[in-house]
């Protein structure tokens, strides 16, 4: 009993809880960095640590000792809050991904925690849209509205795509679906797969969706008025979302922590994958962002409802076509076998 | 024939103004002045206009002369500088207004109003333009009984920028960009009333930057000018020097040795080059396409490297002086500009393809900021974005300087007018340059680099153009037969641009904002530098340069 909490302490705060994942965002924020900065014919982070690497780290810190400052004429608490609160949704969100091939809380998961996964960063999206409302700044007002506007489109086909990988495996846990894939469902539905990543860059206001802070136009957008403490939780929930973003790519699609394990404990073999696939996907959704240039709000209005809706409903359909062929029965054969 | 088209040009205003035309002379080919009697300035342009109905107004010089001060409307109709030549009593200096003629002299009046006191009747807008909000009225600075500190109250009162009215109407909402903003590199402020996300107005405040460069001119020797002019802007500081140069050589005039103007073009062309590929670069960076700035500035290197192997110098070449260039061209830098230029070619002709083609570059350029060809010339745009709205001018090609009249390039112009075909033209046109350079590094004339010249420079004036990176630049100087010039009056190219920002902007998205202004190619530092900000500064400036002068004279050899 007691080593039964002991474990699930150590697995919260440390291993694969908290500073793991915590440890994985900066990794992945350097990583996005360095491989951004040689697209662009640049040298990226290279003096803090070898190569670089602990150049997030240092930013964090220093962040984290500037001054705090808070406008008057702000919406108090919110505006306090929002950050911390969208971290730690983003954090809760990553908690239930199978990272070593169990989630956080030590347990397979439930038959249904990609709903509850899904609503959670609706709700941190959320949060992200009230940090700029609050700020009584017409940048982060307008910031806020385009993230609002953004987010409302995009919710709906990464809902109804990731819906896809569900319907192919026959269940709504996270863990089912990656270890169902004996071939990632990325190559049997790539017309499921690229709509995904592309809604996904959307989600994660990366190029060419990078509208809510596009920095020319509207300084920082929703982020404008945060400083210090409060700036550097608004950095690293985005930083997190990113890696969520990827992890839940991967999870849903590319077999998520499954792979050969080639000797030795499962757990180190289920981490490896789990975290190289992270950073595949990130590697692609850098690719894109470094090759396209921004788009304006009513482009991505419009590009949603006639372009990307259509698409995640005709990728839907076609999965509902696809499952009995894929998996070699029908649907009343799949029905009977519950 | 000399004599035909500047002759037609007077005798138009000849026959309609009569007794009105109180002199009028041809200093050279492509430079005629007309004196006009008061009031009868009105008269002169639209009769100009009516005859020449492309004709624009570069800028408006005002002159101290003691008692009277002297307009001069300098007009470019058919392949002619006009100088159109009023004065006005300095006790009561009033006029009327040109802008319902000829919208275009909109900010050239308010710059007079600004700086000389002259009032206009009949503007729509008569406001200051360079100087500050809290400046005491009736300070004129560039008036001659004027000088820094001389009965300015030291300390300015708390200035006056004010909050904008942030409840004009239910939906409507002002935002201020600037004067400190991601997508503006220089200080300045637009006040855009907003609905939604689509721009309804938008209102300019230039004049942060301002440095009195025009009243310090006039304290400082010829020969010392042309490094100041250099500093009025960074990035096309060889299109000031050779035109602040050509100006004087033409007041004293020296005839300048053919190989020093192949050099000047060289020079000027990688100036133009370096200039436009930078704002390509920020081009890509102001619509999120980060990946095309950071290719096209480091290609942008190499022209700097080019540049410091040529002049000795990365940014301010230094290059020019009155009379020739400082330093000769060598047989193995020479070598270098060809091949670097192949080089450059291909790199070209793949952001040709880049600009041509990306589909997420077209979305954000094709259609936007559109100005059409009777606005443009309406409001006398000059450049890549008069050539981009279908207006067919070139400095370089319609009143040659320097070496253009042999070396063979072609003007592109585009009749889309907006933010694509402005950036279209700036890349056609390094495409362009790199042709010139290689044609005037092959075709180097033997012969000295420069001829000396004196300090003092006999009495006289002289307007010359160049063709800028941004456009057309012009400086007029006046002499009165010492070695410290009359009047130095500088007409950047970017104050002739900015007045169409407001007209390309309206009804399009914020997104489109950094795009729109981009495309202009804006330069404050260079608007800005007509005036002095506060007597301290003032003072404290034209010290450092005479400092900067014995320093000079002591080494001069």
């Amino acid at each position: 009993m007691t080593s039964d909490l002991l474990l699930l302490i150590f697995r919260v705060l440390i291993f694969p809880g908290f500073l793991f994942l915590l440890s994985l965002t900066l990794f992945c924020d350097w990583f996005e960095r360095k491989i951004m900065a040689r697209m662009q014919n640049r040298m990226g982070p290279t003096y803090t640590g070898p190569f670089g690497i602990l150049q997030p780290l240092a930013d964090y810190v220093k962040l984290l000792t500037k001054e705090d400052i808070t406008p008057r004429r702000v919406g108090g608490v919110i505006f306090a809050v929002t950050p911390v609160v969208s971290f730690a949704l983003f954090m809760l969100s990553a908690f239930y991904l199978p990272i070593d091939g169990l989630n956080v809380f030590h347990n397979v998961g439930f038959e249904g925690d990609l709903i509850l996964v899904l609503s959670l960063i609706t709700l941190a999206h959320f949060t992200l849209f009230l940090s700029g409302w609050s700020s009584a700044n017409p940048y982060s007002a307008l910031g806020a509205t385009r993230i609002l506007v953004q987010f409302l489109g995009y919710d709906i086909p990464l809902i109804m795509l990731a819906a896809g990988s569900a319907l192919m495996t026959g269940s709504l846990s996270l863990r089912e679906i990656a270890a169902k894939q004996s071939v990632p469902l990325a190559i049997l539905m790539p017309w499921a797969f690229v709509p995904f990543l592309l809604v996904l860059q959307a989600e994660l206001e990366e190029d060419p969706f990078d509208i809510p802070h596009a920095e020319t136009e509207i300084v920082a957008g929703y982020e404008t008025e945060f400083a210090g403490r409060k700036y550097a939780f608004i950095r690293l929930s985005k930083d997190l979302q990113v890696v969520f973003g990827a992890a839940l790519a991967s999870n849903l699609f590319l077999g998520g922590p499954y792979g050969p394990l080639l000797f030795g404990p499962p757990a180190f073999w289920f981490t490896f994958w789990f975290v190289l696939k992270v950073l595949i996907v990130i590697f692609v959704m850098e690719l894109i962002e470094a090759i396209c240039a921004r788009l304006r709000i009513d482009h991505v209005v419009k590009a949603n409802w006639s372009l990307m809706f259509p698409v995640a409903v005709l990728s839907l359909a076609l999965t509902v076509i696809a499952v009995p062929w894929l998996r070699g029965a029908t649907w009343i054969e799949l029905l009977e076998a519950r | 024939m000399a004599s035909s088209r500047e002759d037609e040009t007077i005798n138009t205003l000849r026959e309609r103004l009569g007794q009105g035309l109180l002199n009028s002379w041809v200093s050279r080919p492509r430079r005629a002045y007309v004196h006009v009697r008061q009031g009868s300035h009105r008269e002169a342009i639209s009769a100009l206009l009516n005859r020449f109905p492309e004709t624009t107004i570069s800028t408006i010089t005002a002159l101290d002369l003691g008692g009277e001060i002297e307009l001069n409307y300098h007009l470019w109709c058919d392949g002619t500088v006009l100088t159109v030549r009023v004065t006005v009593p300095k006790s009561n200096p009033v006029t009327e207004t040109v802008t319902d003629i000829i919208p275009g002299a909109a900010l050239y009046e308010r710059e007079v109003f600004d700086l000389f006191g002259v009032r206009f009747t009949g503007h729509p807008d008569l406001r200051r333009l360079l100087l500050s909000d809290d400046w005491p009225s009736g300070q004129y600075p560039l008036r001659k009984d004027w000088s820094p500190g001389a009965g300015l109250p030291l300390k300015a009162p708390p200035s006056r920028i004010g909050n904008p009215d942030m409840r004009d109407a239910s939906s409507i909402v002002n935002v201020v960009v600037g004067p400190q903003h991601p997508a503006l590199h220089e200080p300045e402020r637009f006040l855009f009333k907003l609905d939604g996300e689509t721009v309804l107005d938008v209102e300019t405040r230039i004049g942060y930057v301002h440095r009195g460069i025009e009243k310090a001119a006039e304290s400082l020797m010829f020969f010392q000018n042309v490094h100041l002019v250099e500093r009025i802007c960074g990035i096309c500081n060889v299109a000031h020097t050779v035109c602040f140069c050509q100006a004087v050589e033409e007041i004293g005039r020296v005839e300048v040795p053919p190989r020093a103007e192949c050099l000047r073009v060289i020079i000027a062309e990688l100036n133009r080059i370096h200039s436009h590929l930078l704002l390509l670069g920020v081009a890509g960076l102001e619509v999120g396409f980060e990946t095309l700035f950071q290719y096209i500035w480091r290609d942008r290197e190499t022209v700097l490297d080019l540049v410091e192997g040529l002049t000795g110098n990365r940014i301010m070449a230094e290059y020019n002086t009155i009379g020739g260039v400082r330093r000769d061209i060598s047989p193995s830098i020479a070598q270098t500009i060809l091949r670097e230029m192949r080089n450059l070619r291909k790199r070209t002709s793949f952001y040709r393809e880049v600009f041509e083609s990306d589909p997420t570059l077209e979305l954000r350029t094709k259609g936007i900021g559109r100005l059409r060809r009777p606005e443009a010339l309406k409001l006398c745009v000059v450049g890549p974005v008069a050539r981009a709205s279908g207006v067919d001018s070139d400095i370089r090609r319609d009143d040659p300087y320097a070496a253009y009249e042999d070396a063979p390039f072609n003007v592109p112009v585009y009749d889309e007018g907006d933010v694509w075909a402005r950036l279209m033209v700036r890349v056609d046109e390094v495409a362009e340059s790199i042709n010139l350079i290689e044609y005037a590094v092959e075709n180097m004339p033997s012969g000295p680099f420069r001829v000396r010249v004196a300090r003092r420079q006999p009495e006289g004036e002289a307007l010359s153009r160049v063709e800028a990176p941004r456009g057309e630049l012009l400086h007029y100087v006046k002499s009165n037969g010492s070695a410290y010039p009359e009047r130095v009056k500088v007409r950047t190219p970017t104050l002739a641009n900015i007045i169409s920002f407001r007209e390309m902007v309206k009804g399009y998205y914020v997104a489109d904002i950094p795009a729109i202004l981009v495309s202009l190619d804006p330069c404050f530092a260079c608007t800005d530098r007509v005036a002095l900000v506060d007597a301290d500064s003032g003072r404290k400036w034209i010290c450092n340069l005479r400092d900067l002068r014995s320093d000079r004279w002591r080494k001069q050899p």
